[in-house]
């Protein structure tokens, strides 16, 4: 088995009476796709919420590639290459769609206000090489023609493909897709799951909550199953299908 | 310090009662209505127009001369006006609002438009000075060492009596839990068929009727001004901040300990010579606990981000 | 181009108004208008970055303001308080200012430290309820900063600059020399800072900025400091605010506690909804329309009652500030110079 890069151990958070998640460890390998599933309220985007610390936990620790991230902010463990996207679309709607890429590409340093002010010649090339990056990805996403137009007039299909476009500015070494696929037509879906395919072969890690089990089980090399807050089955996706405990999980859920 | 607490008390259930209304209307709508202190000064001036004798130059415009009825009956009717107040701003403003999409934020600039709109309309019609009720003047009394006038610990009974009515109304009717429901969650309760726009206009009303009692109680232990909402508001946001946004309970509690607070502070050491500053206080408290805990002594963490 | 034009009908039309409806001194009228509504543009140009680039309800400005002012003022000669206690030292007035800047920016960072983590409408509440601190402070605090009675004589260190053209036009047009300079100034300082944050909203920051008042969440999770952001844009704009408050008390020529009331900042509120949430010059041309309505006002007082009173003149007065507050946010909140494409209806 392949090196661990993000670790997790005995990771807890309560909302009140409920124990939303409730995760005694959890390890996410290097160089796969490995999705989350789980029936409605399992706990899944908590967990992401969690891990990429947008939430704090109650209790347990966070490793990224060994160090200790458990009290960081989410934005520097964002700068330490894990980036994530979120289960309701987040683009900036009164921004054009290449100016959320070149927000998500622009370095912290260029953002400095005295930076901005001062407009060194050094800014405007570091600015300027960022497009060509910014068209690169853009036609990957087939997006390039919706370059200049807002945000807010994407299809949502669109919007979240604006949002992995977004990430992929930030040269993630691992992706956090919450999602991916919910409230895309059949055959953007299609893309984006090659998409989500081939930016793996390229060495990003990805680690997915989605509820599309067929595609699910299409693309991941593992397959990691929650229910009230707990991991209940973790593995190849074949070993996953036929477990018990997941198809019990799965029936037992009156909303899913 | 002790001969305030007669003070304090009085202050804190005007701002309790204040706390208590915005802080439903906040809960159930999501609007932070900055033009609640109009709300409040309607049920003060409607009251003094209501109860004041005809003859009684009060009234700036003199072709509306005051009506000299009974004042408990007067009470009633303004508390019921504001009702119907409330209910047309629901109704003519912030259901179209809710329907065309706005925001919270935009809705709240629209809540300082309407506050400073009503503020001034309160300034051409009703005098800009202090104005009381015809009720007769009493002296303080000695009730277990607070100081109060016979009157006062009528106003003070009233209050407890009114918070205590809308506890139960909250927790045991209907409509009230209904309210309760959609303050909590609106999606859900929209699952569980409660109406929710039936429920908004409901809030709109009852926060509005208690807001003008809040201005009634405040026109009687102070007088009425046209100005008297504006100036109580930041007091009553203090309150309704330090109890946590969107309980009941904790906005009642955060009201008394604000004008408690508020009147006690008079009489601290440093304070000496600086009596306007006592409201300062009250809000750098409430700017403190926004530091340290943001929810409120009562509030729960889900609200605030 | 239609809404430059609409800008600058509306700009004409206000100016012939001003000129016909004041038979004697029309000029002096015209220079009076026009500084207080660089002022008020001035202020509004601060809110606007608070508010129409990061999405910062700031209700608080008066205390930006004020702070920057008695800042200044305090640092350079002047006479205080009821006895009139003179102060005949001070620092050169481009320090002073340079030190009330920074007095409003860190009033700016103390209040942005425990709010900006907060959700929006708390931000609202707390710089409003700073804003009557600040005003209740300087009421008591008598011996620091003469309370009501305020500050006097104050206004030579700036007015020693006023070149003598200057003065020479004022004499032949018969308008106040020491106010047409404050007025110039006032203008000058819109023009270099628009030119500056014209430099900003294009700017890697100037977007950051903008991601943040579209997103924060979205803004955290590509690996910026949402907070850092929102700090550095809330004491751009208190200092652009402390601008506006410095240059107020200098056309005042004193400056008491009743000079920074909390109403101060929702006339700064229309004046910005009027031009434009959002675009760079639209405050300005906003102040500009807000206070030839303002002016107007008065017309329409005198309309409703015979003869009307001080109370009378302000109830009309701000009873049509808050109509048109509301109707702006209602019907037309992109003003008159903001983009349709920006709207802020769905902020939430």
């Amino acid at each position: 088995m392949s090196n661990s890069i993000l670790s997790v151990k005995s990771l807890k958070k309560r909302f009140g009476g409920l124990e939303a998640v409730n995760v005694d460890s959890f390890e996410l390998y290097e160089g796969e796709i490995t999705s989350l599933i789980g029936p409605n309220g399992a706990g899944k985007t908590t967990f992401f919420d969690l891990i990429t610390r947008f939430q704090s936990a109650d209790s347990g620790s966070i490793f990224l590639n060994e160090k200790n991230v458990t009290k960081l902010n989410s934005y520097k463990l964002a700068r330490l290459g894990m980036v994530r996207t979120f289960q309701l679309t987040r683009v900036f709607d009164r921004m054009s769609v290449y100016e959320n890429m070149k927000f998500a590409g622009s370095s912290i340093k260029n953002e400095g206000f005295l930076k901005s002010l001062i407009q060194t010649k050094t800014l405007k090339q570091q600015e300027d090489h960022l497009n060509v990056k910014i068209d690169e990805t853009l036609k990957l996403l087939n997006l390039i023609e919706m370059k200049d137009s807002y945000a807010r007039e994407l299809s949502g299909g669109q919007k979240k493909l604006l949002e992995l476009g977004r990430s992929l500015m930030k040269n993630p070494k691992i992706l956090l897709l919450d999602e991916p696929l919910a409230g895309v037509n059949p055959k953007l879906s299609e893309e984006l799951l090659e998409i989500i395919l081939n930016l793996n072969s390229q060495g990003i890690n990805i680690l997915m909550v989605e509820h599309n089990i067929d595609a699910v089980m299409k693309i991941s090399k593992r397959v990691v199953v929650m229910a009230e807050g707990k991991i209940i089955s973790d593995g190849k996706p074949d070993f996953v299908r036929s477990d018990q405990k997941v198809i019990e999980a799965y029936l037992g859920s009156s909303d899913d | 310090m002790i001969e305030q607490l007669g003070n304090g008390l009085l202050l804190g259930v005007i701002i309790a009662l204040g706390s208590v209304a915005l802080s439903l209307l906040y809960g159930v709508t999501r609007i932070v209505n900055f033009a609640h202190g109009e709300i409040i000064a309607f049920g003060a001036i409607m009251t003094l127009f209501f109860s004041s004798s005809p003859d009684s130059s009060l009234l700036y415009l003199d072709r509306f001369s005051p009506l000299g009825i009974n004042f408990i009956a007067s009470v009633l009717l303004s508390t019921v006006l504001c009702g119907v107040f409330g209910g047309l701003l629901e109704l003519l403003l912030f259901r179209p609002l809710r329907k065309n999409n706005f925001g919270n934020i935009a809705v709240l600039v629209v809540t300082i438009g309407l506050s400073i709109f009503l503020r001034h309309i309160y300034l051409l019609f009703a005098s800009a000075k202090p104005t009381s009720y015809i009720l007769e003047l009493q002296r303080r009394q000695d009730y277990f060492g607070i100081q109060l006038t016979p009157r006062n610990v009528q106003v003070l009974i009233v209050g407890f009596i009114v918070m205590v009515l809308v506890g139960i109304f909250l927790t045991f009717t209907k409509t009230g839990k209904a309210m309760r429901a959609v303050r909590d969650s609106s999606e859900l309760a929209n699952v569980s068929g409660i109406n929710s726009d039936y429920i908004i206009l409901v809030t709109w009303v009852f926060s509005s009727m208690l807001a003008g009692f809040t201005g009634i109680i405040q026109g009687v232990i102070n007088n009425v001004r046209w100005n008297m909402g504006f100036l109580i508001l930041l007091l009553i946001f203090a309150g309704t901040v330090l109890g946590g946004i969107g309980t009941s309970f904790g906005a009642m509690f955060g009201g008394f300990i604000i004008g408690i607070l508020v009147q006690l502070s008079v009489g601290l050491q440093f304070m000496d010579g600086h009596t306007e500053a006592k409201n300062a206080i009250a809000l750098a408290l409430m700017i403190v606990i926004l530091l340290v805990r943001p929810q409120g002594i009562f509030g729960s963490k889900d609200r605030i981000s | 181009m239609n809404k430059y034009f609409t800008a600058f009908i509306i700009l004409v039309l206000s100016f012939f108004y001003i000129f016909f409806s004041n038979d004697s001194g029309g000029g002096r009228v015209f220079v009076n208008l026009l500084t207080f509504a660089g002022i008020y543009g001035l202020a509004a140009i601060g809110i606007n970055v608070h508010f129409g680039w990061t999405g910062l309800l700031n209700f608080g400005h008066a205390a930006f303001m004020g702070i920057g002012a008695y800042t200044t003022v305090l640092l350079i000669p002047h006479s205080l308080g009821r006895e009139g206690v003179v102060i005949s030292t001070g620092l050169p007035l481009p320090l002073a200012i340079i030190l009330g800047l920074i007095a409003s920016a860190l009033l700016g960072l103390l209040l942005g430290l425990p709010t900006l983590r907060l959700r929006g409408d708390y931000l609202a509440i707390v710089t409003i309820a700073a804003a009557e601190i600040f005003r209740l402070l300087v009421r008591d605090f008598e011996d620091l900063t003469g309370g009501v009675y305020g500050i006097i004589q104050f206004s030579d260190s700036l007015q020693n600059s006023r070149p003598d053209f200057i003065t020479q036009f004022s004499e032949n047009y018969n308008i106040s020399s020491a106010q047409l300079w404050v007025g110039l100034l006032t203008w000058f300082s819109i023009v270099f800072v628009l030119i500056i944050l014209a430099r900003l909203k294009k700017s890697p920051w100037g977007r950051a900025l903008r991601a943040v008042r579209e997103d924060e969440d979205a803004v955290r999770a590509l690996g910026k400091n949402a907070v850092l952001l929102k700090l550095q844009s809330f004491m751009l704009g208190a200092a652009i605010g402390g601008l506006s408050g410095i240059f107020l008390v200098f056309n005042y020529g004193t400056v008491q506690a009743s000079t920074f009331v909390p109403v101060l900042t929702f006339y700064v509120w229309a004046a910005l909804i009027l031009g434009g949430v959002g675009s760079l010059g639209g405050p300005a041309l906003g102040a500009v329309i807000f206070w030839v309505i303002i002016a107007g006002t008065d017309t329409i007082s005198r309309f409703l009652f015979e003869s009307p009173d001080g109370q009378q003149l302000a109830g009309v007065r701000f009873v049509i500030v808050g109509l048109l507050i509301m109707f702006c946010m209602i019907f037309k909140p992109s003003g008159i110079l903001g983009d349709k494409e920006e709207l802020l209806l769905d902020v939430k």
